[in-house]
């Protein structure tokens, strides 16, 4: 059975070399010998890094470890060092005598051999004897000094952290660093920092913040086990077994995502012996139902429908993927340039501009024209190694990445590599790249083949299956044998595998561009790839980590778009969040003084809608594309107070209350409220599909569903297709219609999720023709920012209360905000 | 291509450090010395004859890896006129009872081939 997709695959292992030095991992072999002390046997480079003696006699020092072997590719090849005469082995008393006549030299021991008379008559000048360890260093001419650029790769260790390794390998001989630094189980971990000495300092303090996410993932992920569910079985077109079911959820767990693998189980009665199988989420539908294709198609009991349990499977793969490639970042050498990898640590790199020719028009084939701000972003972003592309809602973040994407693409410097953290801005980015003309390749997690793509020609699993050339008519006859059997003998199943991962390989060598998620970039189809050339979009939302996967494959030439001002990346770890796993790379480079380009034109929103948004979250800057008149709903009789301002805040004075999992909130007047806008919206001609109700909360979200299919004063299936969701699911997307529900409404506690600037702007930005916020002004005028956007809405007269049909200004008084947020 | 230019810091050594250090290295060196001292045994026989074939040109030596310098760039060839920085010795190690001798550079202004130099030196004057 094929459990992973990443089977025999070791993450990061292979360019590990077992002779890097122990402290600081420089691996030349010129640079490094070895302690020969039976129960050491560790290799150390003759730097002196940060410390008075070189690491080598640093160690030998602080182990008392006398003895040492050269390495088999130095210039001496494969020695131990010792006494011509005696054999004797101390280093501390080895050094060079020469031949009084000739160029001959060899080692001798101070003690006794140095000292023996009778050598004076023999050919040997021994007035000159050279230490082999001098100045706290080994003879540079016998073991090379790293050079300054491997120096100033390598691991920056300090004498008491070499002081603090030392005491540790003489319990445990096999610590690493990591060791050295991992913190006990109730210490906070070491935060993140802005700078960092090195890849290893970077990996020490990254890699137990992903441990922490991925033990927390998995802690709850696997507590996630539902019993007595309901399944109504179906089958799908490839002829597998799917099972739909309900699979409810609170706020903060997860959310199910197609691609995620759950176990279902039956525990068996009379007629039926106990079954289980495992199967991947193929699709979630509108009605909150789990699509899940099983594995397993013989002995599923398809007549019993009840009594169903259902488990999440857990897999470490991405986890293990961002560890991977933090430690190739710190291995090896070739993972991404030099200038990349020092400007990422943080150091100081003097400025480097990447010569290319540059195109003479910045746009590309098959896209919308670009504006300025968008030619600007596009030309800087060619010459430059490193740059971030700041992407506020609705300013053409895409259409501008697909253009840097054609114009790298076509100075032949190999593929480019293209991702994102979600699957759906990867898709986006694929269609709008190969509308460019050029060939792209969408590889997709294995787990992910069944769930339907809206660029499904361009995935890789599709083009192998429908590859038309002769040669494939094997593959073929092999794919349709599995799929009308289910199954292949044991050779046709090598041979099967041994094809198609020829074909995979030979399609994906011969696109322009390879895009997928960051953390399908550590995919094994991909092991071999190098890209010189990435970019990376939506990177605000993933974490550090998450970006270098698809950075370590040899990149010299980074672009991350984003938008620090919306929503960062989902950290369900409070430990791992408050230490910093949630700032994105591109929030560490701008405060490293990286400035963004930004897009300035915004395409989008009505122009009364996005002046809030430009003022409170761009500095003013942002500018309409659209016009008042574009964005003028005609023929939509809807009750906006002021006309031509197609926005209003609507006062609720109702109380908010516990969800009935007792873990969410949800306010019933808001909620009839929501209904009763959605209705107006339908009556005059909007159509479902136009609108979008946001509510931060789940217990709300599943209220309003519900409320509104119950007591919709239209046809109960109008209400069904409207997507009622929460802030996080709607980033990235726009609708003509936005209803926002802010659900909290109490005098003394938070406002919970609506505290955060980032969600607030997401939240106001997904509209393009208006915007309705539900909220209680008194509770959330205390927070500065709903404070200065009430009062925005006030001096417009767009604060509201009363019957829908009789909207009245509102008097309500604002209550004085807290001072400092944050 | 990949030229990067890193804004060097100044490495500084903490003094207190260094002089643990090399007070710790002192004295691994002199109780290396004692213990060989200490040790009540014959004077070592000498086994130091300079092989025959070391006198009789290099041709068929072993050559380490590098020799030609993959890391020893410092040397300048002799047609490029300039003075070289780099002397070449032939090192003599023994495996098990066998000798062998392998090549190296050992940069000019290195006491051990002051001898060399000086030789050479009486020779032109000659
Ligand atoms: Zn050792
Ligand atoms: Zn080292
Ligand atoms: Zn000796």
């Amino acid at each position: 059975e094929e459990t992973g997709e990443d089977e025999n695959f070791e993450y990061g292992k292979g360019d590990f070399t077992e002779h890097a030095c122990r402290y600081c991992g420089v691996q030349n072999p010129a640079c490094v010998v070895r302690c020969n002390v039976p129960s050491c046997r560790k290799w150390f480079c003759n730097s002196r890094g940060n410390t008075s003696g070189s690491h080598i006699v640093n160690h030998l020092v602080r182990a008392k470890h006398k003895e040492v072997c050269l390495h088999k590719d130095s210039p001496l090849g494969e020695t131990i060092l010792e006494c011509y005469n005696c054999g004797c082995r101390n280093v501390f008393l080895l050094g060079f005598i020469s031949a009084k006549t000739e160029s001959v030299v060899v080692l001798l021991c101070r003690e006794p051999c140095l000292s023996v008379n009778a050598l004076k008559d023999m050919n040997w000048d021994l007035s000159q004897w050279c230490p082999l360890i001098d100045d706290r260093c080994f003879l540079q001419w016998l073991v090379k000094i790293p050079s300054e650029q491997e120096q100033l790769r390598a691991r920056q260790i300090s004498a008491q952290q070499i002081n603090k390794v030392e005491e540790l390998w003489k319990t445990n001989p096999d610590a690493s660093f990591e060791d050295l630094e991992k913190p006990g189980v109730d210490d906070e971990p070491q935060p993140v920092a802005l700078k960092y000495e090195d890849a290893y300092q970077y990996q020490n303090v990254f890699a137990p913040l992903v441990k922490l996410e991925a033990d927390y993932d998995k802690m709850m992920k696997e507590s996630q086990s539902k019993d007595n569910v309901t399944i109504r079985w179906d089958i799908g077109l490839n002829k597998k077994r799917i099972a739909y079911f309900v699979f409810p959820k609170e706020d903060n767990e997860l959310r199910l995502v197609p691609g995620d693998e759950l176990r279902l189980r039956y525990s068996g009665d009379a007629a039926h012996p106990a079954w289980q199988s495992v199967g991947h989420v193929i699709k979630l539908t509108a009605q909150e139902e789990v699509a899940l294709e099983l594995r397993a198609s013989q002995g599923v009991p398809v007549d019993v429908n009840h009594g169903f349990s259902v488990d999440f499977v857990w897999k470490s793969t991405s986890f293990d993927r961002m560890q991977g490639a933090m430690k190739t970042f710190a291995v090896d050498e070739t993972s991404v340039s030099g200038y990349i990898y020092h400007h990422l640590l943080g150091h100081e790199v003097e400025v480097q501009v990447v010569r290319n020719t540059l195109p003479r028009r910045f746009g590309a084939p098959g896209l919308p024209e670009l504006n300025a701000s968008q030619v600007f972003a596009v030309k800087s972003v060619l010459q430059k190694p490193i740059s971030l592309i700041q992407g506020p809602p609705g300013t053409g973040k895409t259409v501008t990445s697909a253009a840097i994407v054609y114009h790298m693409a076509k100075q032949g410097q190999g593929q480019v590599l293209v991702c994102a953290p979600s699957n759906v801005a990867v898709d986006q980015l694929a269609e709008k790249i190969s509308a460019t003309g050029l060939k792209v390749v969408r590889l997709c997690a294995k787990s992910r083949e069944a769930v339907s793509s809206p660029v499904e020609h361009l995935t890789l699993h599709y083009q192998v299956r429908h590859l038309d050339t002769s040669e494939k008519s094997e593959l073929h006859k092999l794919q349709q044998l599995k799929d009308e059997q289910g199954e292949l003998s044991s050779s046709d199943e090598k041979k099967y595998k041994a094809l198609k991962r020829a074909t995979e390989r030979e399609i994906s060598q011969s696109a322009d561009v390879i895009c997928c998620t960051c953390v399908g970039a550590g995919d094994p189809r991909l092991a071999n790839f190098r890209f010189r050339q990435v970019l990376i979009d939506e990177s605000t939302q993933a974490t550090e980590p998450e970006c270098l996967i698809p950075l370590v494959l040899g990149v010299k030439q980074v672009v991350l778009v984003g938008d620090h001002c919306q929503l960062g990346p989902v950290i369900m770890c409070k430990k791992a969040a408050r230490a910093g796993l949630a700032q994105s790379l591109f929030e560490r480079l701008v405060l490293l003084g990286v400035k963004p380009f930004r897009l300035q034109v915004q395409y989008r929103m009505h122009p009364s809608l996005s002046e809030f948004p430009s003022n409170s979250f761009y500095e003013g800057t942002l500018q309409n594309g659209v016009t008042i008149n574009e964005r003028q709903s005609s023929g939509i009789d809807f009750p906006w107070p002021v006309p031509n301002r197609p926005m209003f805040f609507y006062v609720q004075m109702g109380q908010e209350e516990i969800s009935a999992s007792g873990t969410s909130y949800l306010n019933r007047t808001e909620a009839a409220n929501v209904e009763k806008i959605v209705t107006t919206f339908l009556r005059s001609g909007v159509v479902p599909s136009q609108i979008g109700v946001i509510t931060p909360y789940e217990g709300q979200r599943a209220y309003i569903v519900n409320y509104m299919a119950r007591n919709g004063a239209l046809r109960q299936q109008l209400y069904k297709e409207i997507e009622v969701a929460s802030v996080d699911s709607f980033q990235g997307r726009e609708k003509d219609f936005i209803i926002l529900s802010c659900v909290r409404s109490n005098e003394h506690q938070g406002i919970g999720f609506l505290n955060d600037p980032r969600r607030l702007n997401v939240a106001l930005t997904r509209a393009r023709y208006g915007i309705v916020v539900l909220g209680n002004p008194k509770v959330l005028s205390k927070q500065p920012l709903w404070n200065s956007l009430l009062t925005h809405y006030k001096e417009h007269e767009c604060l509201v209360e009363g019957p829908l049909n009789n909207l009245k200004q509102s008097m309500v008084q604002f209550q004085k905000p807290k001072k400092i947020y944050n | 291509d990949d030229e990067v230019q890193v804004r060097q810091k100044v490495v500084k050594v903490d003094p207190q450090e260094e002089a643990d250090f090399d007070r710790e290295l002192r004295a691994l060196m002199q109780e290396s010395l004692d213990s060989r001292k200490l040790e009540v045994r014959a004077r070592p026989t000498l086994n130091m004859m300079i092989p025959m074939n070391v006198f009789e040109g290099s041709a068929n030596h072993h050559h380490g890896r590098g020799v030609e310098g993959d890391s020893g760039d410092e040397t300048l060839d002799e047609e490029g006129g300039g003075v070289k920085k780099e002397v070449q010795v032939k090192v003599l190690v023994k495996r098990g009872n066998k000798q062998q001798t392998k090549q190296m550079f050992i940069p000019r202004d290195c006491s051990l081939v002051q001898s060399t130099k000086q030789k050479e030196a009486a020779e032109l004057e000659e």
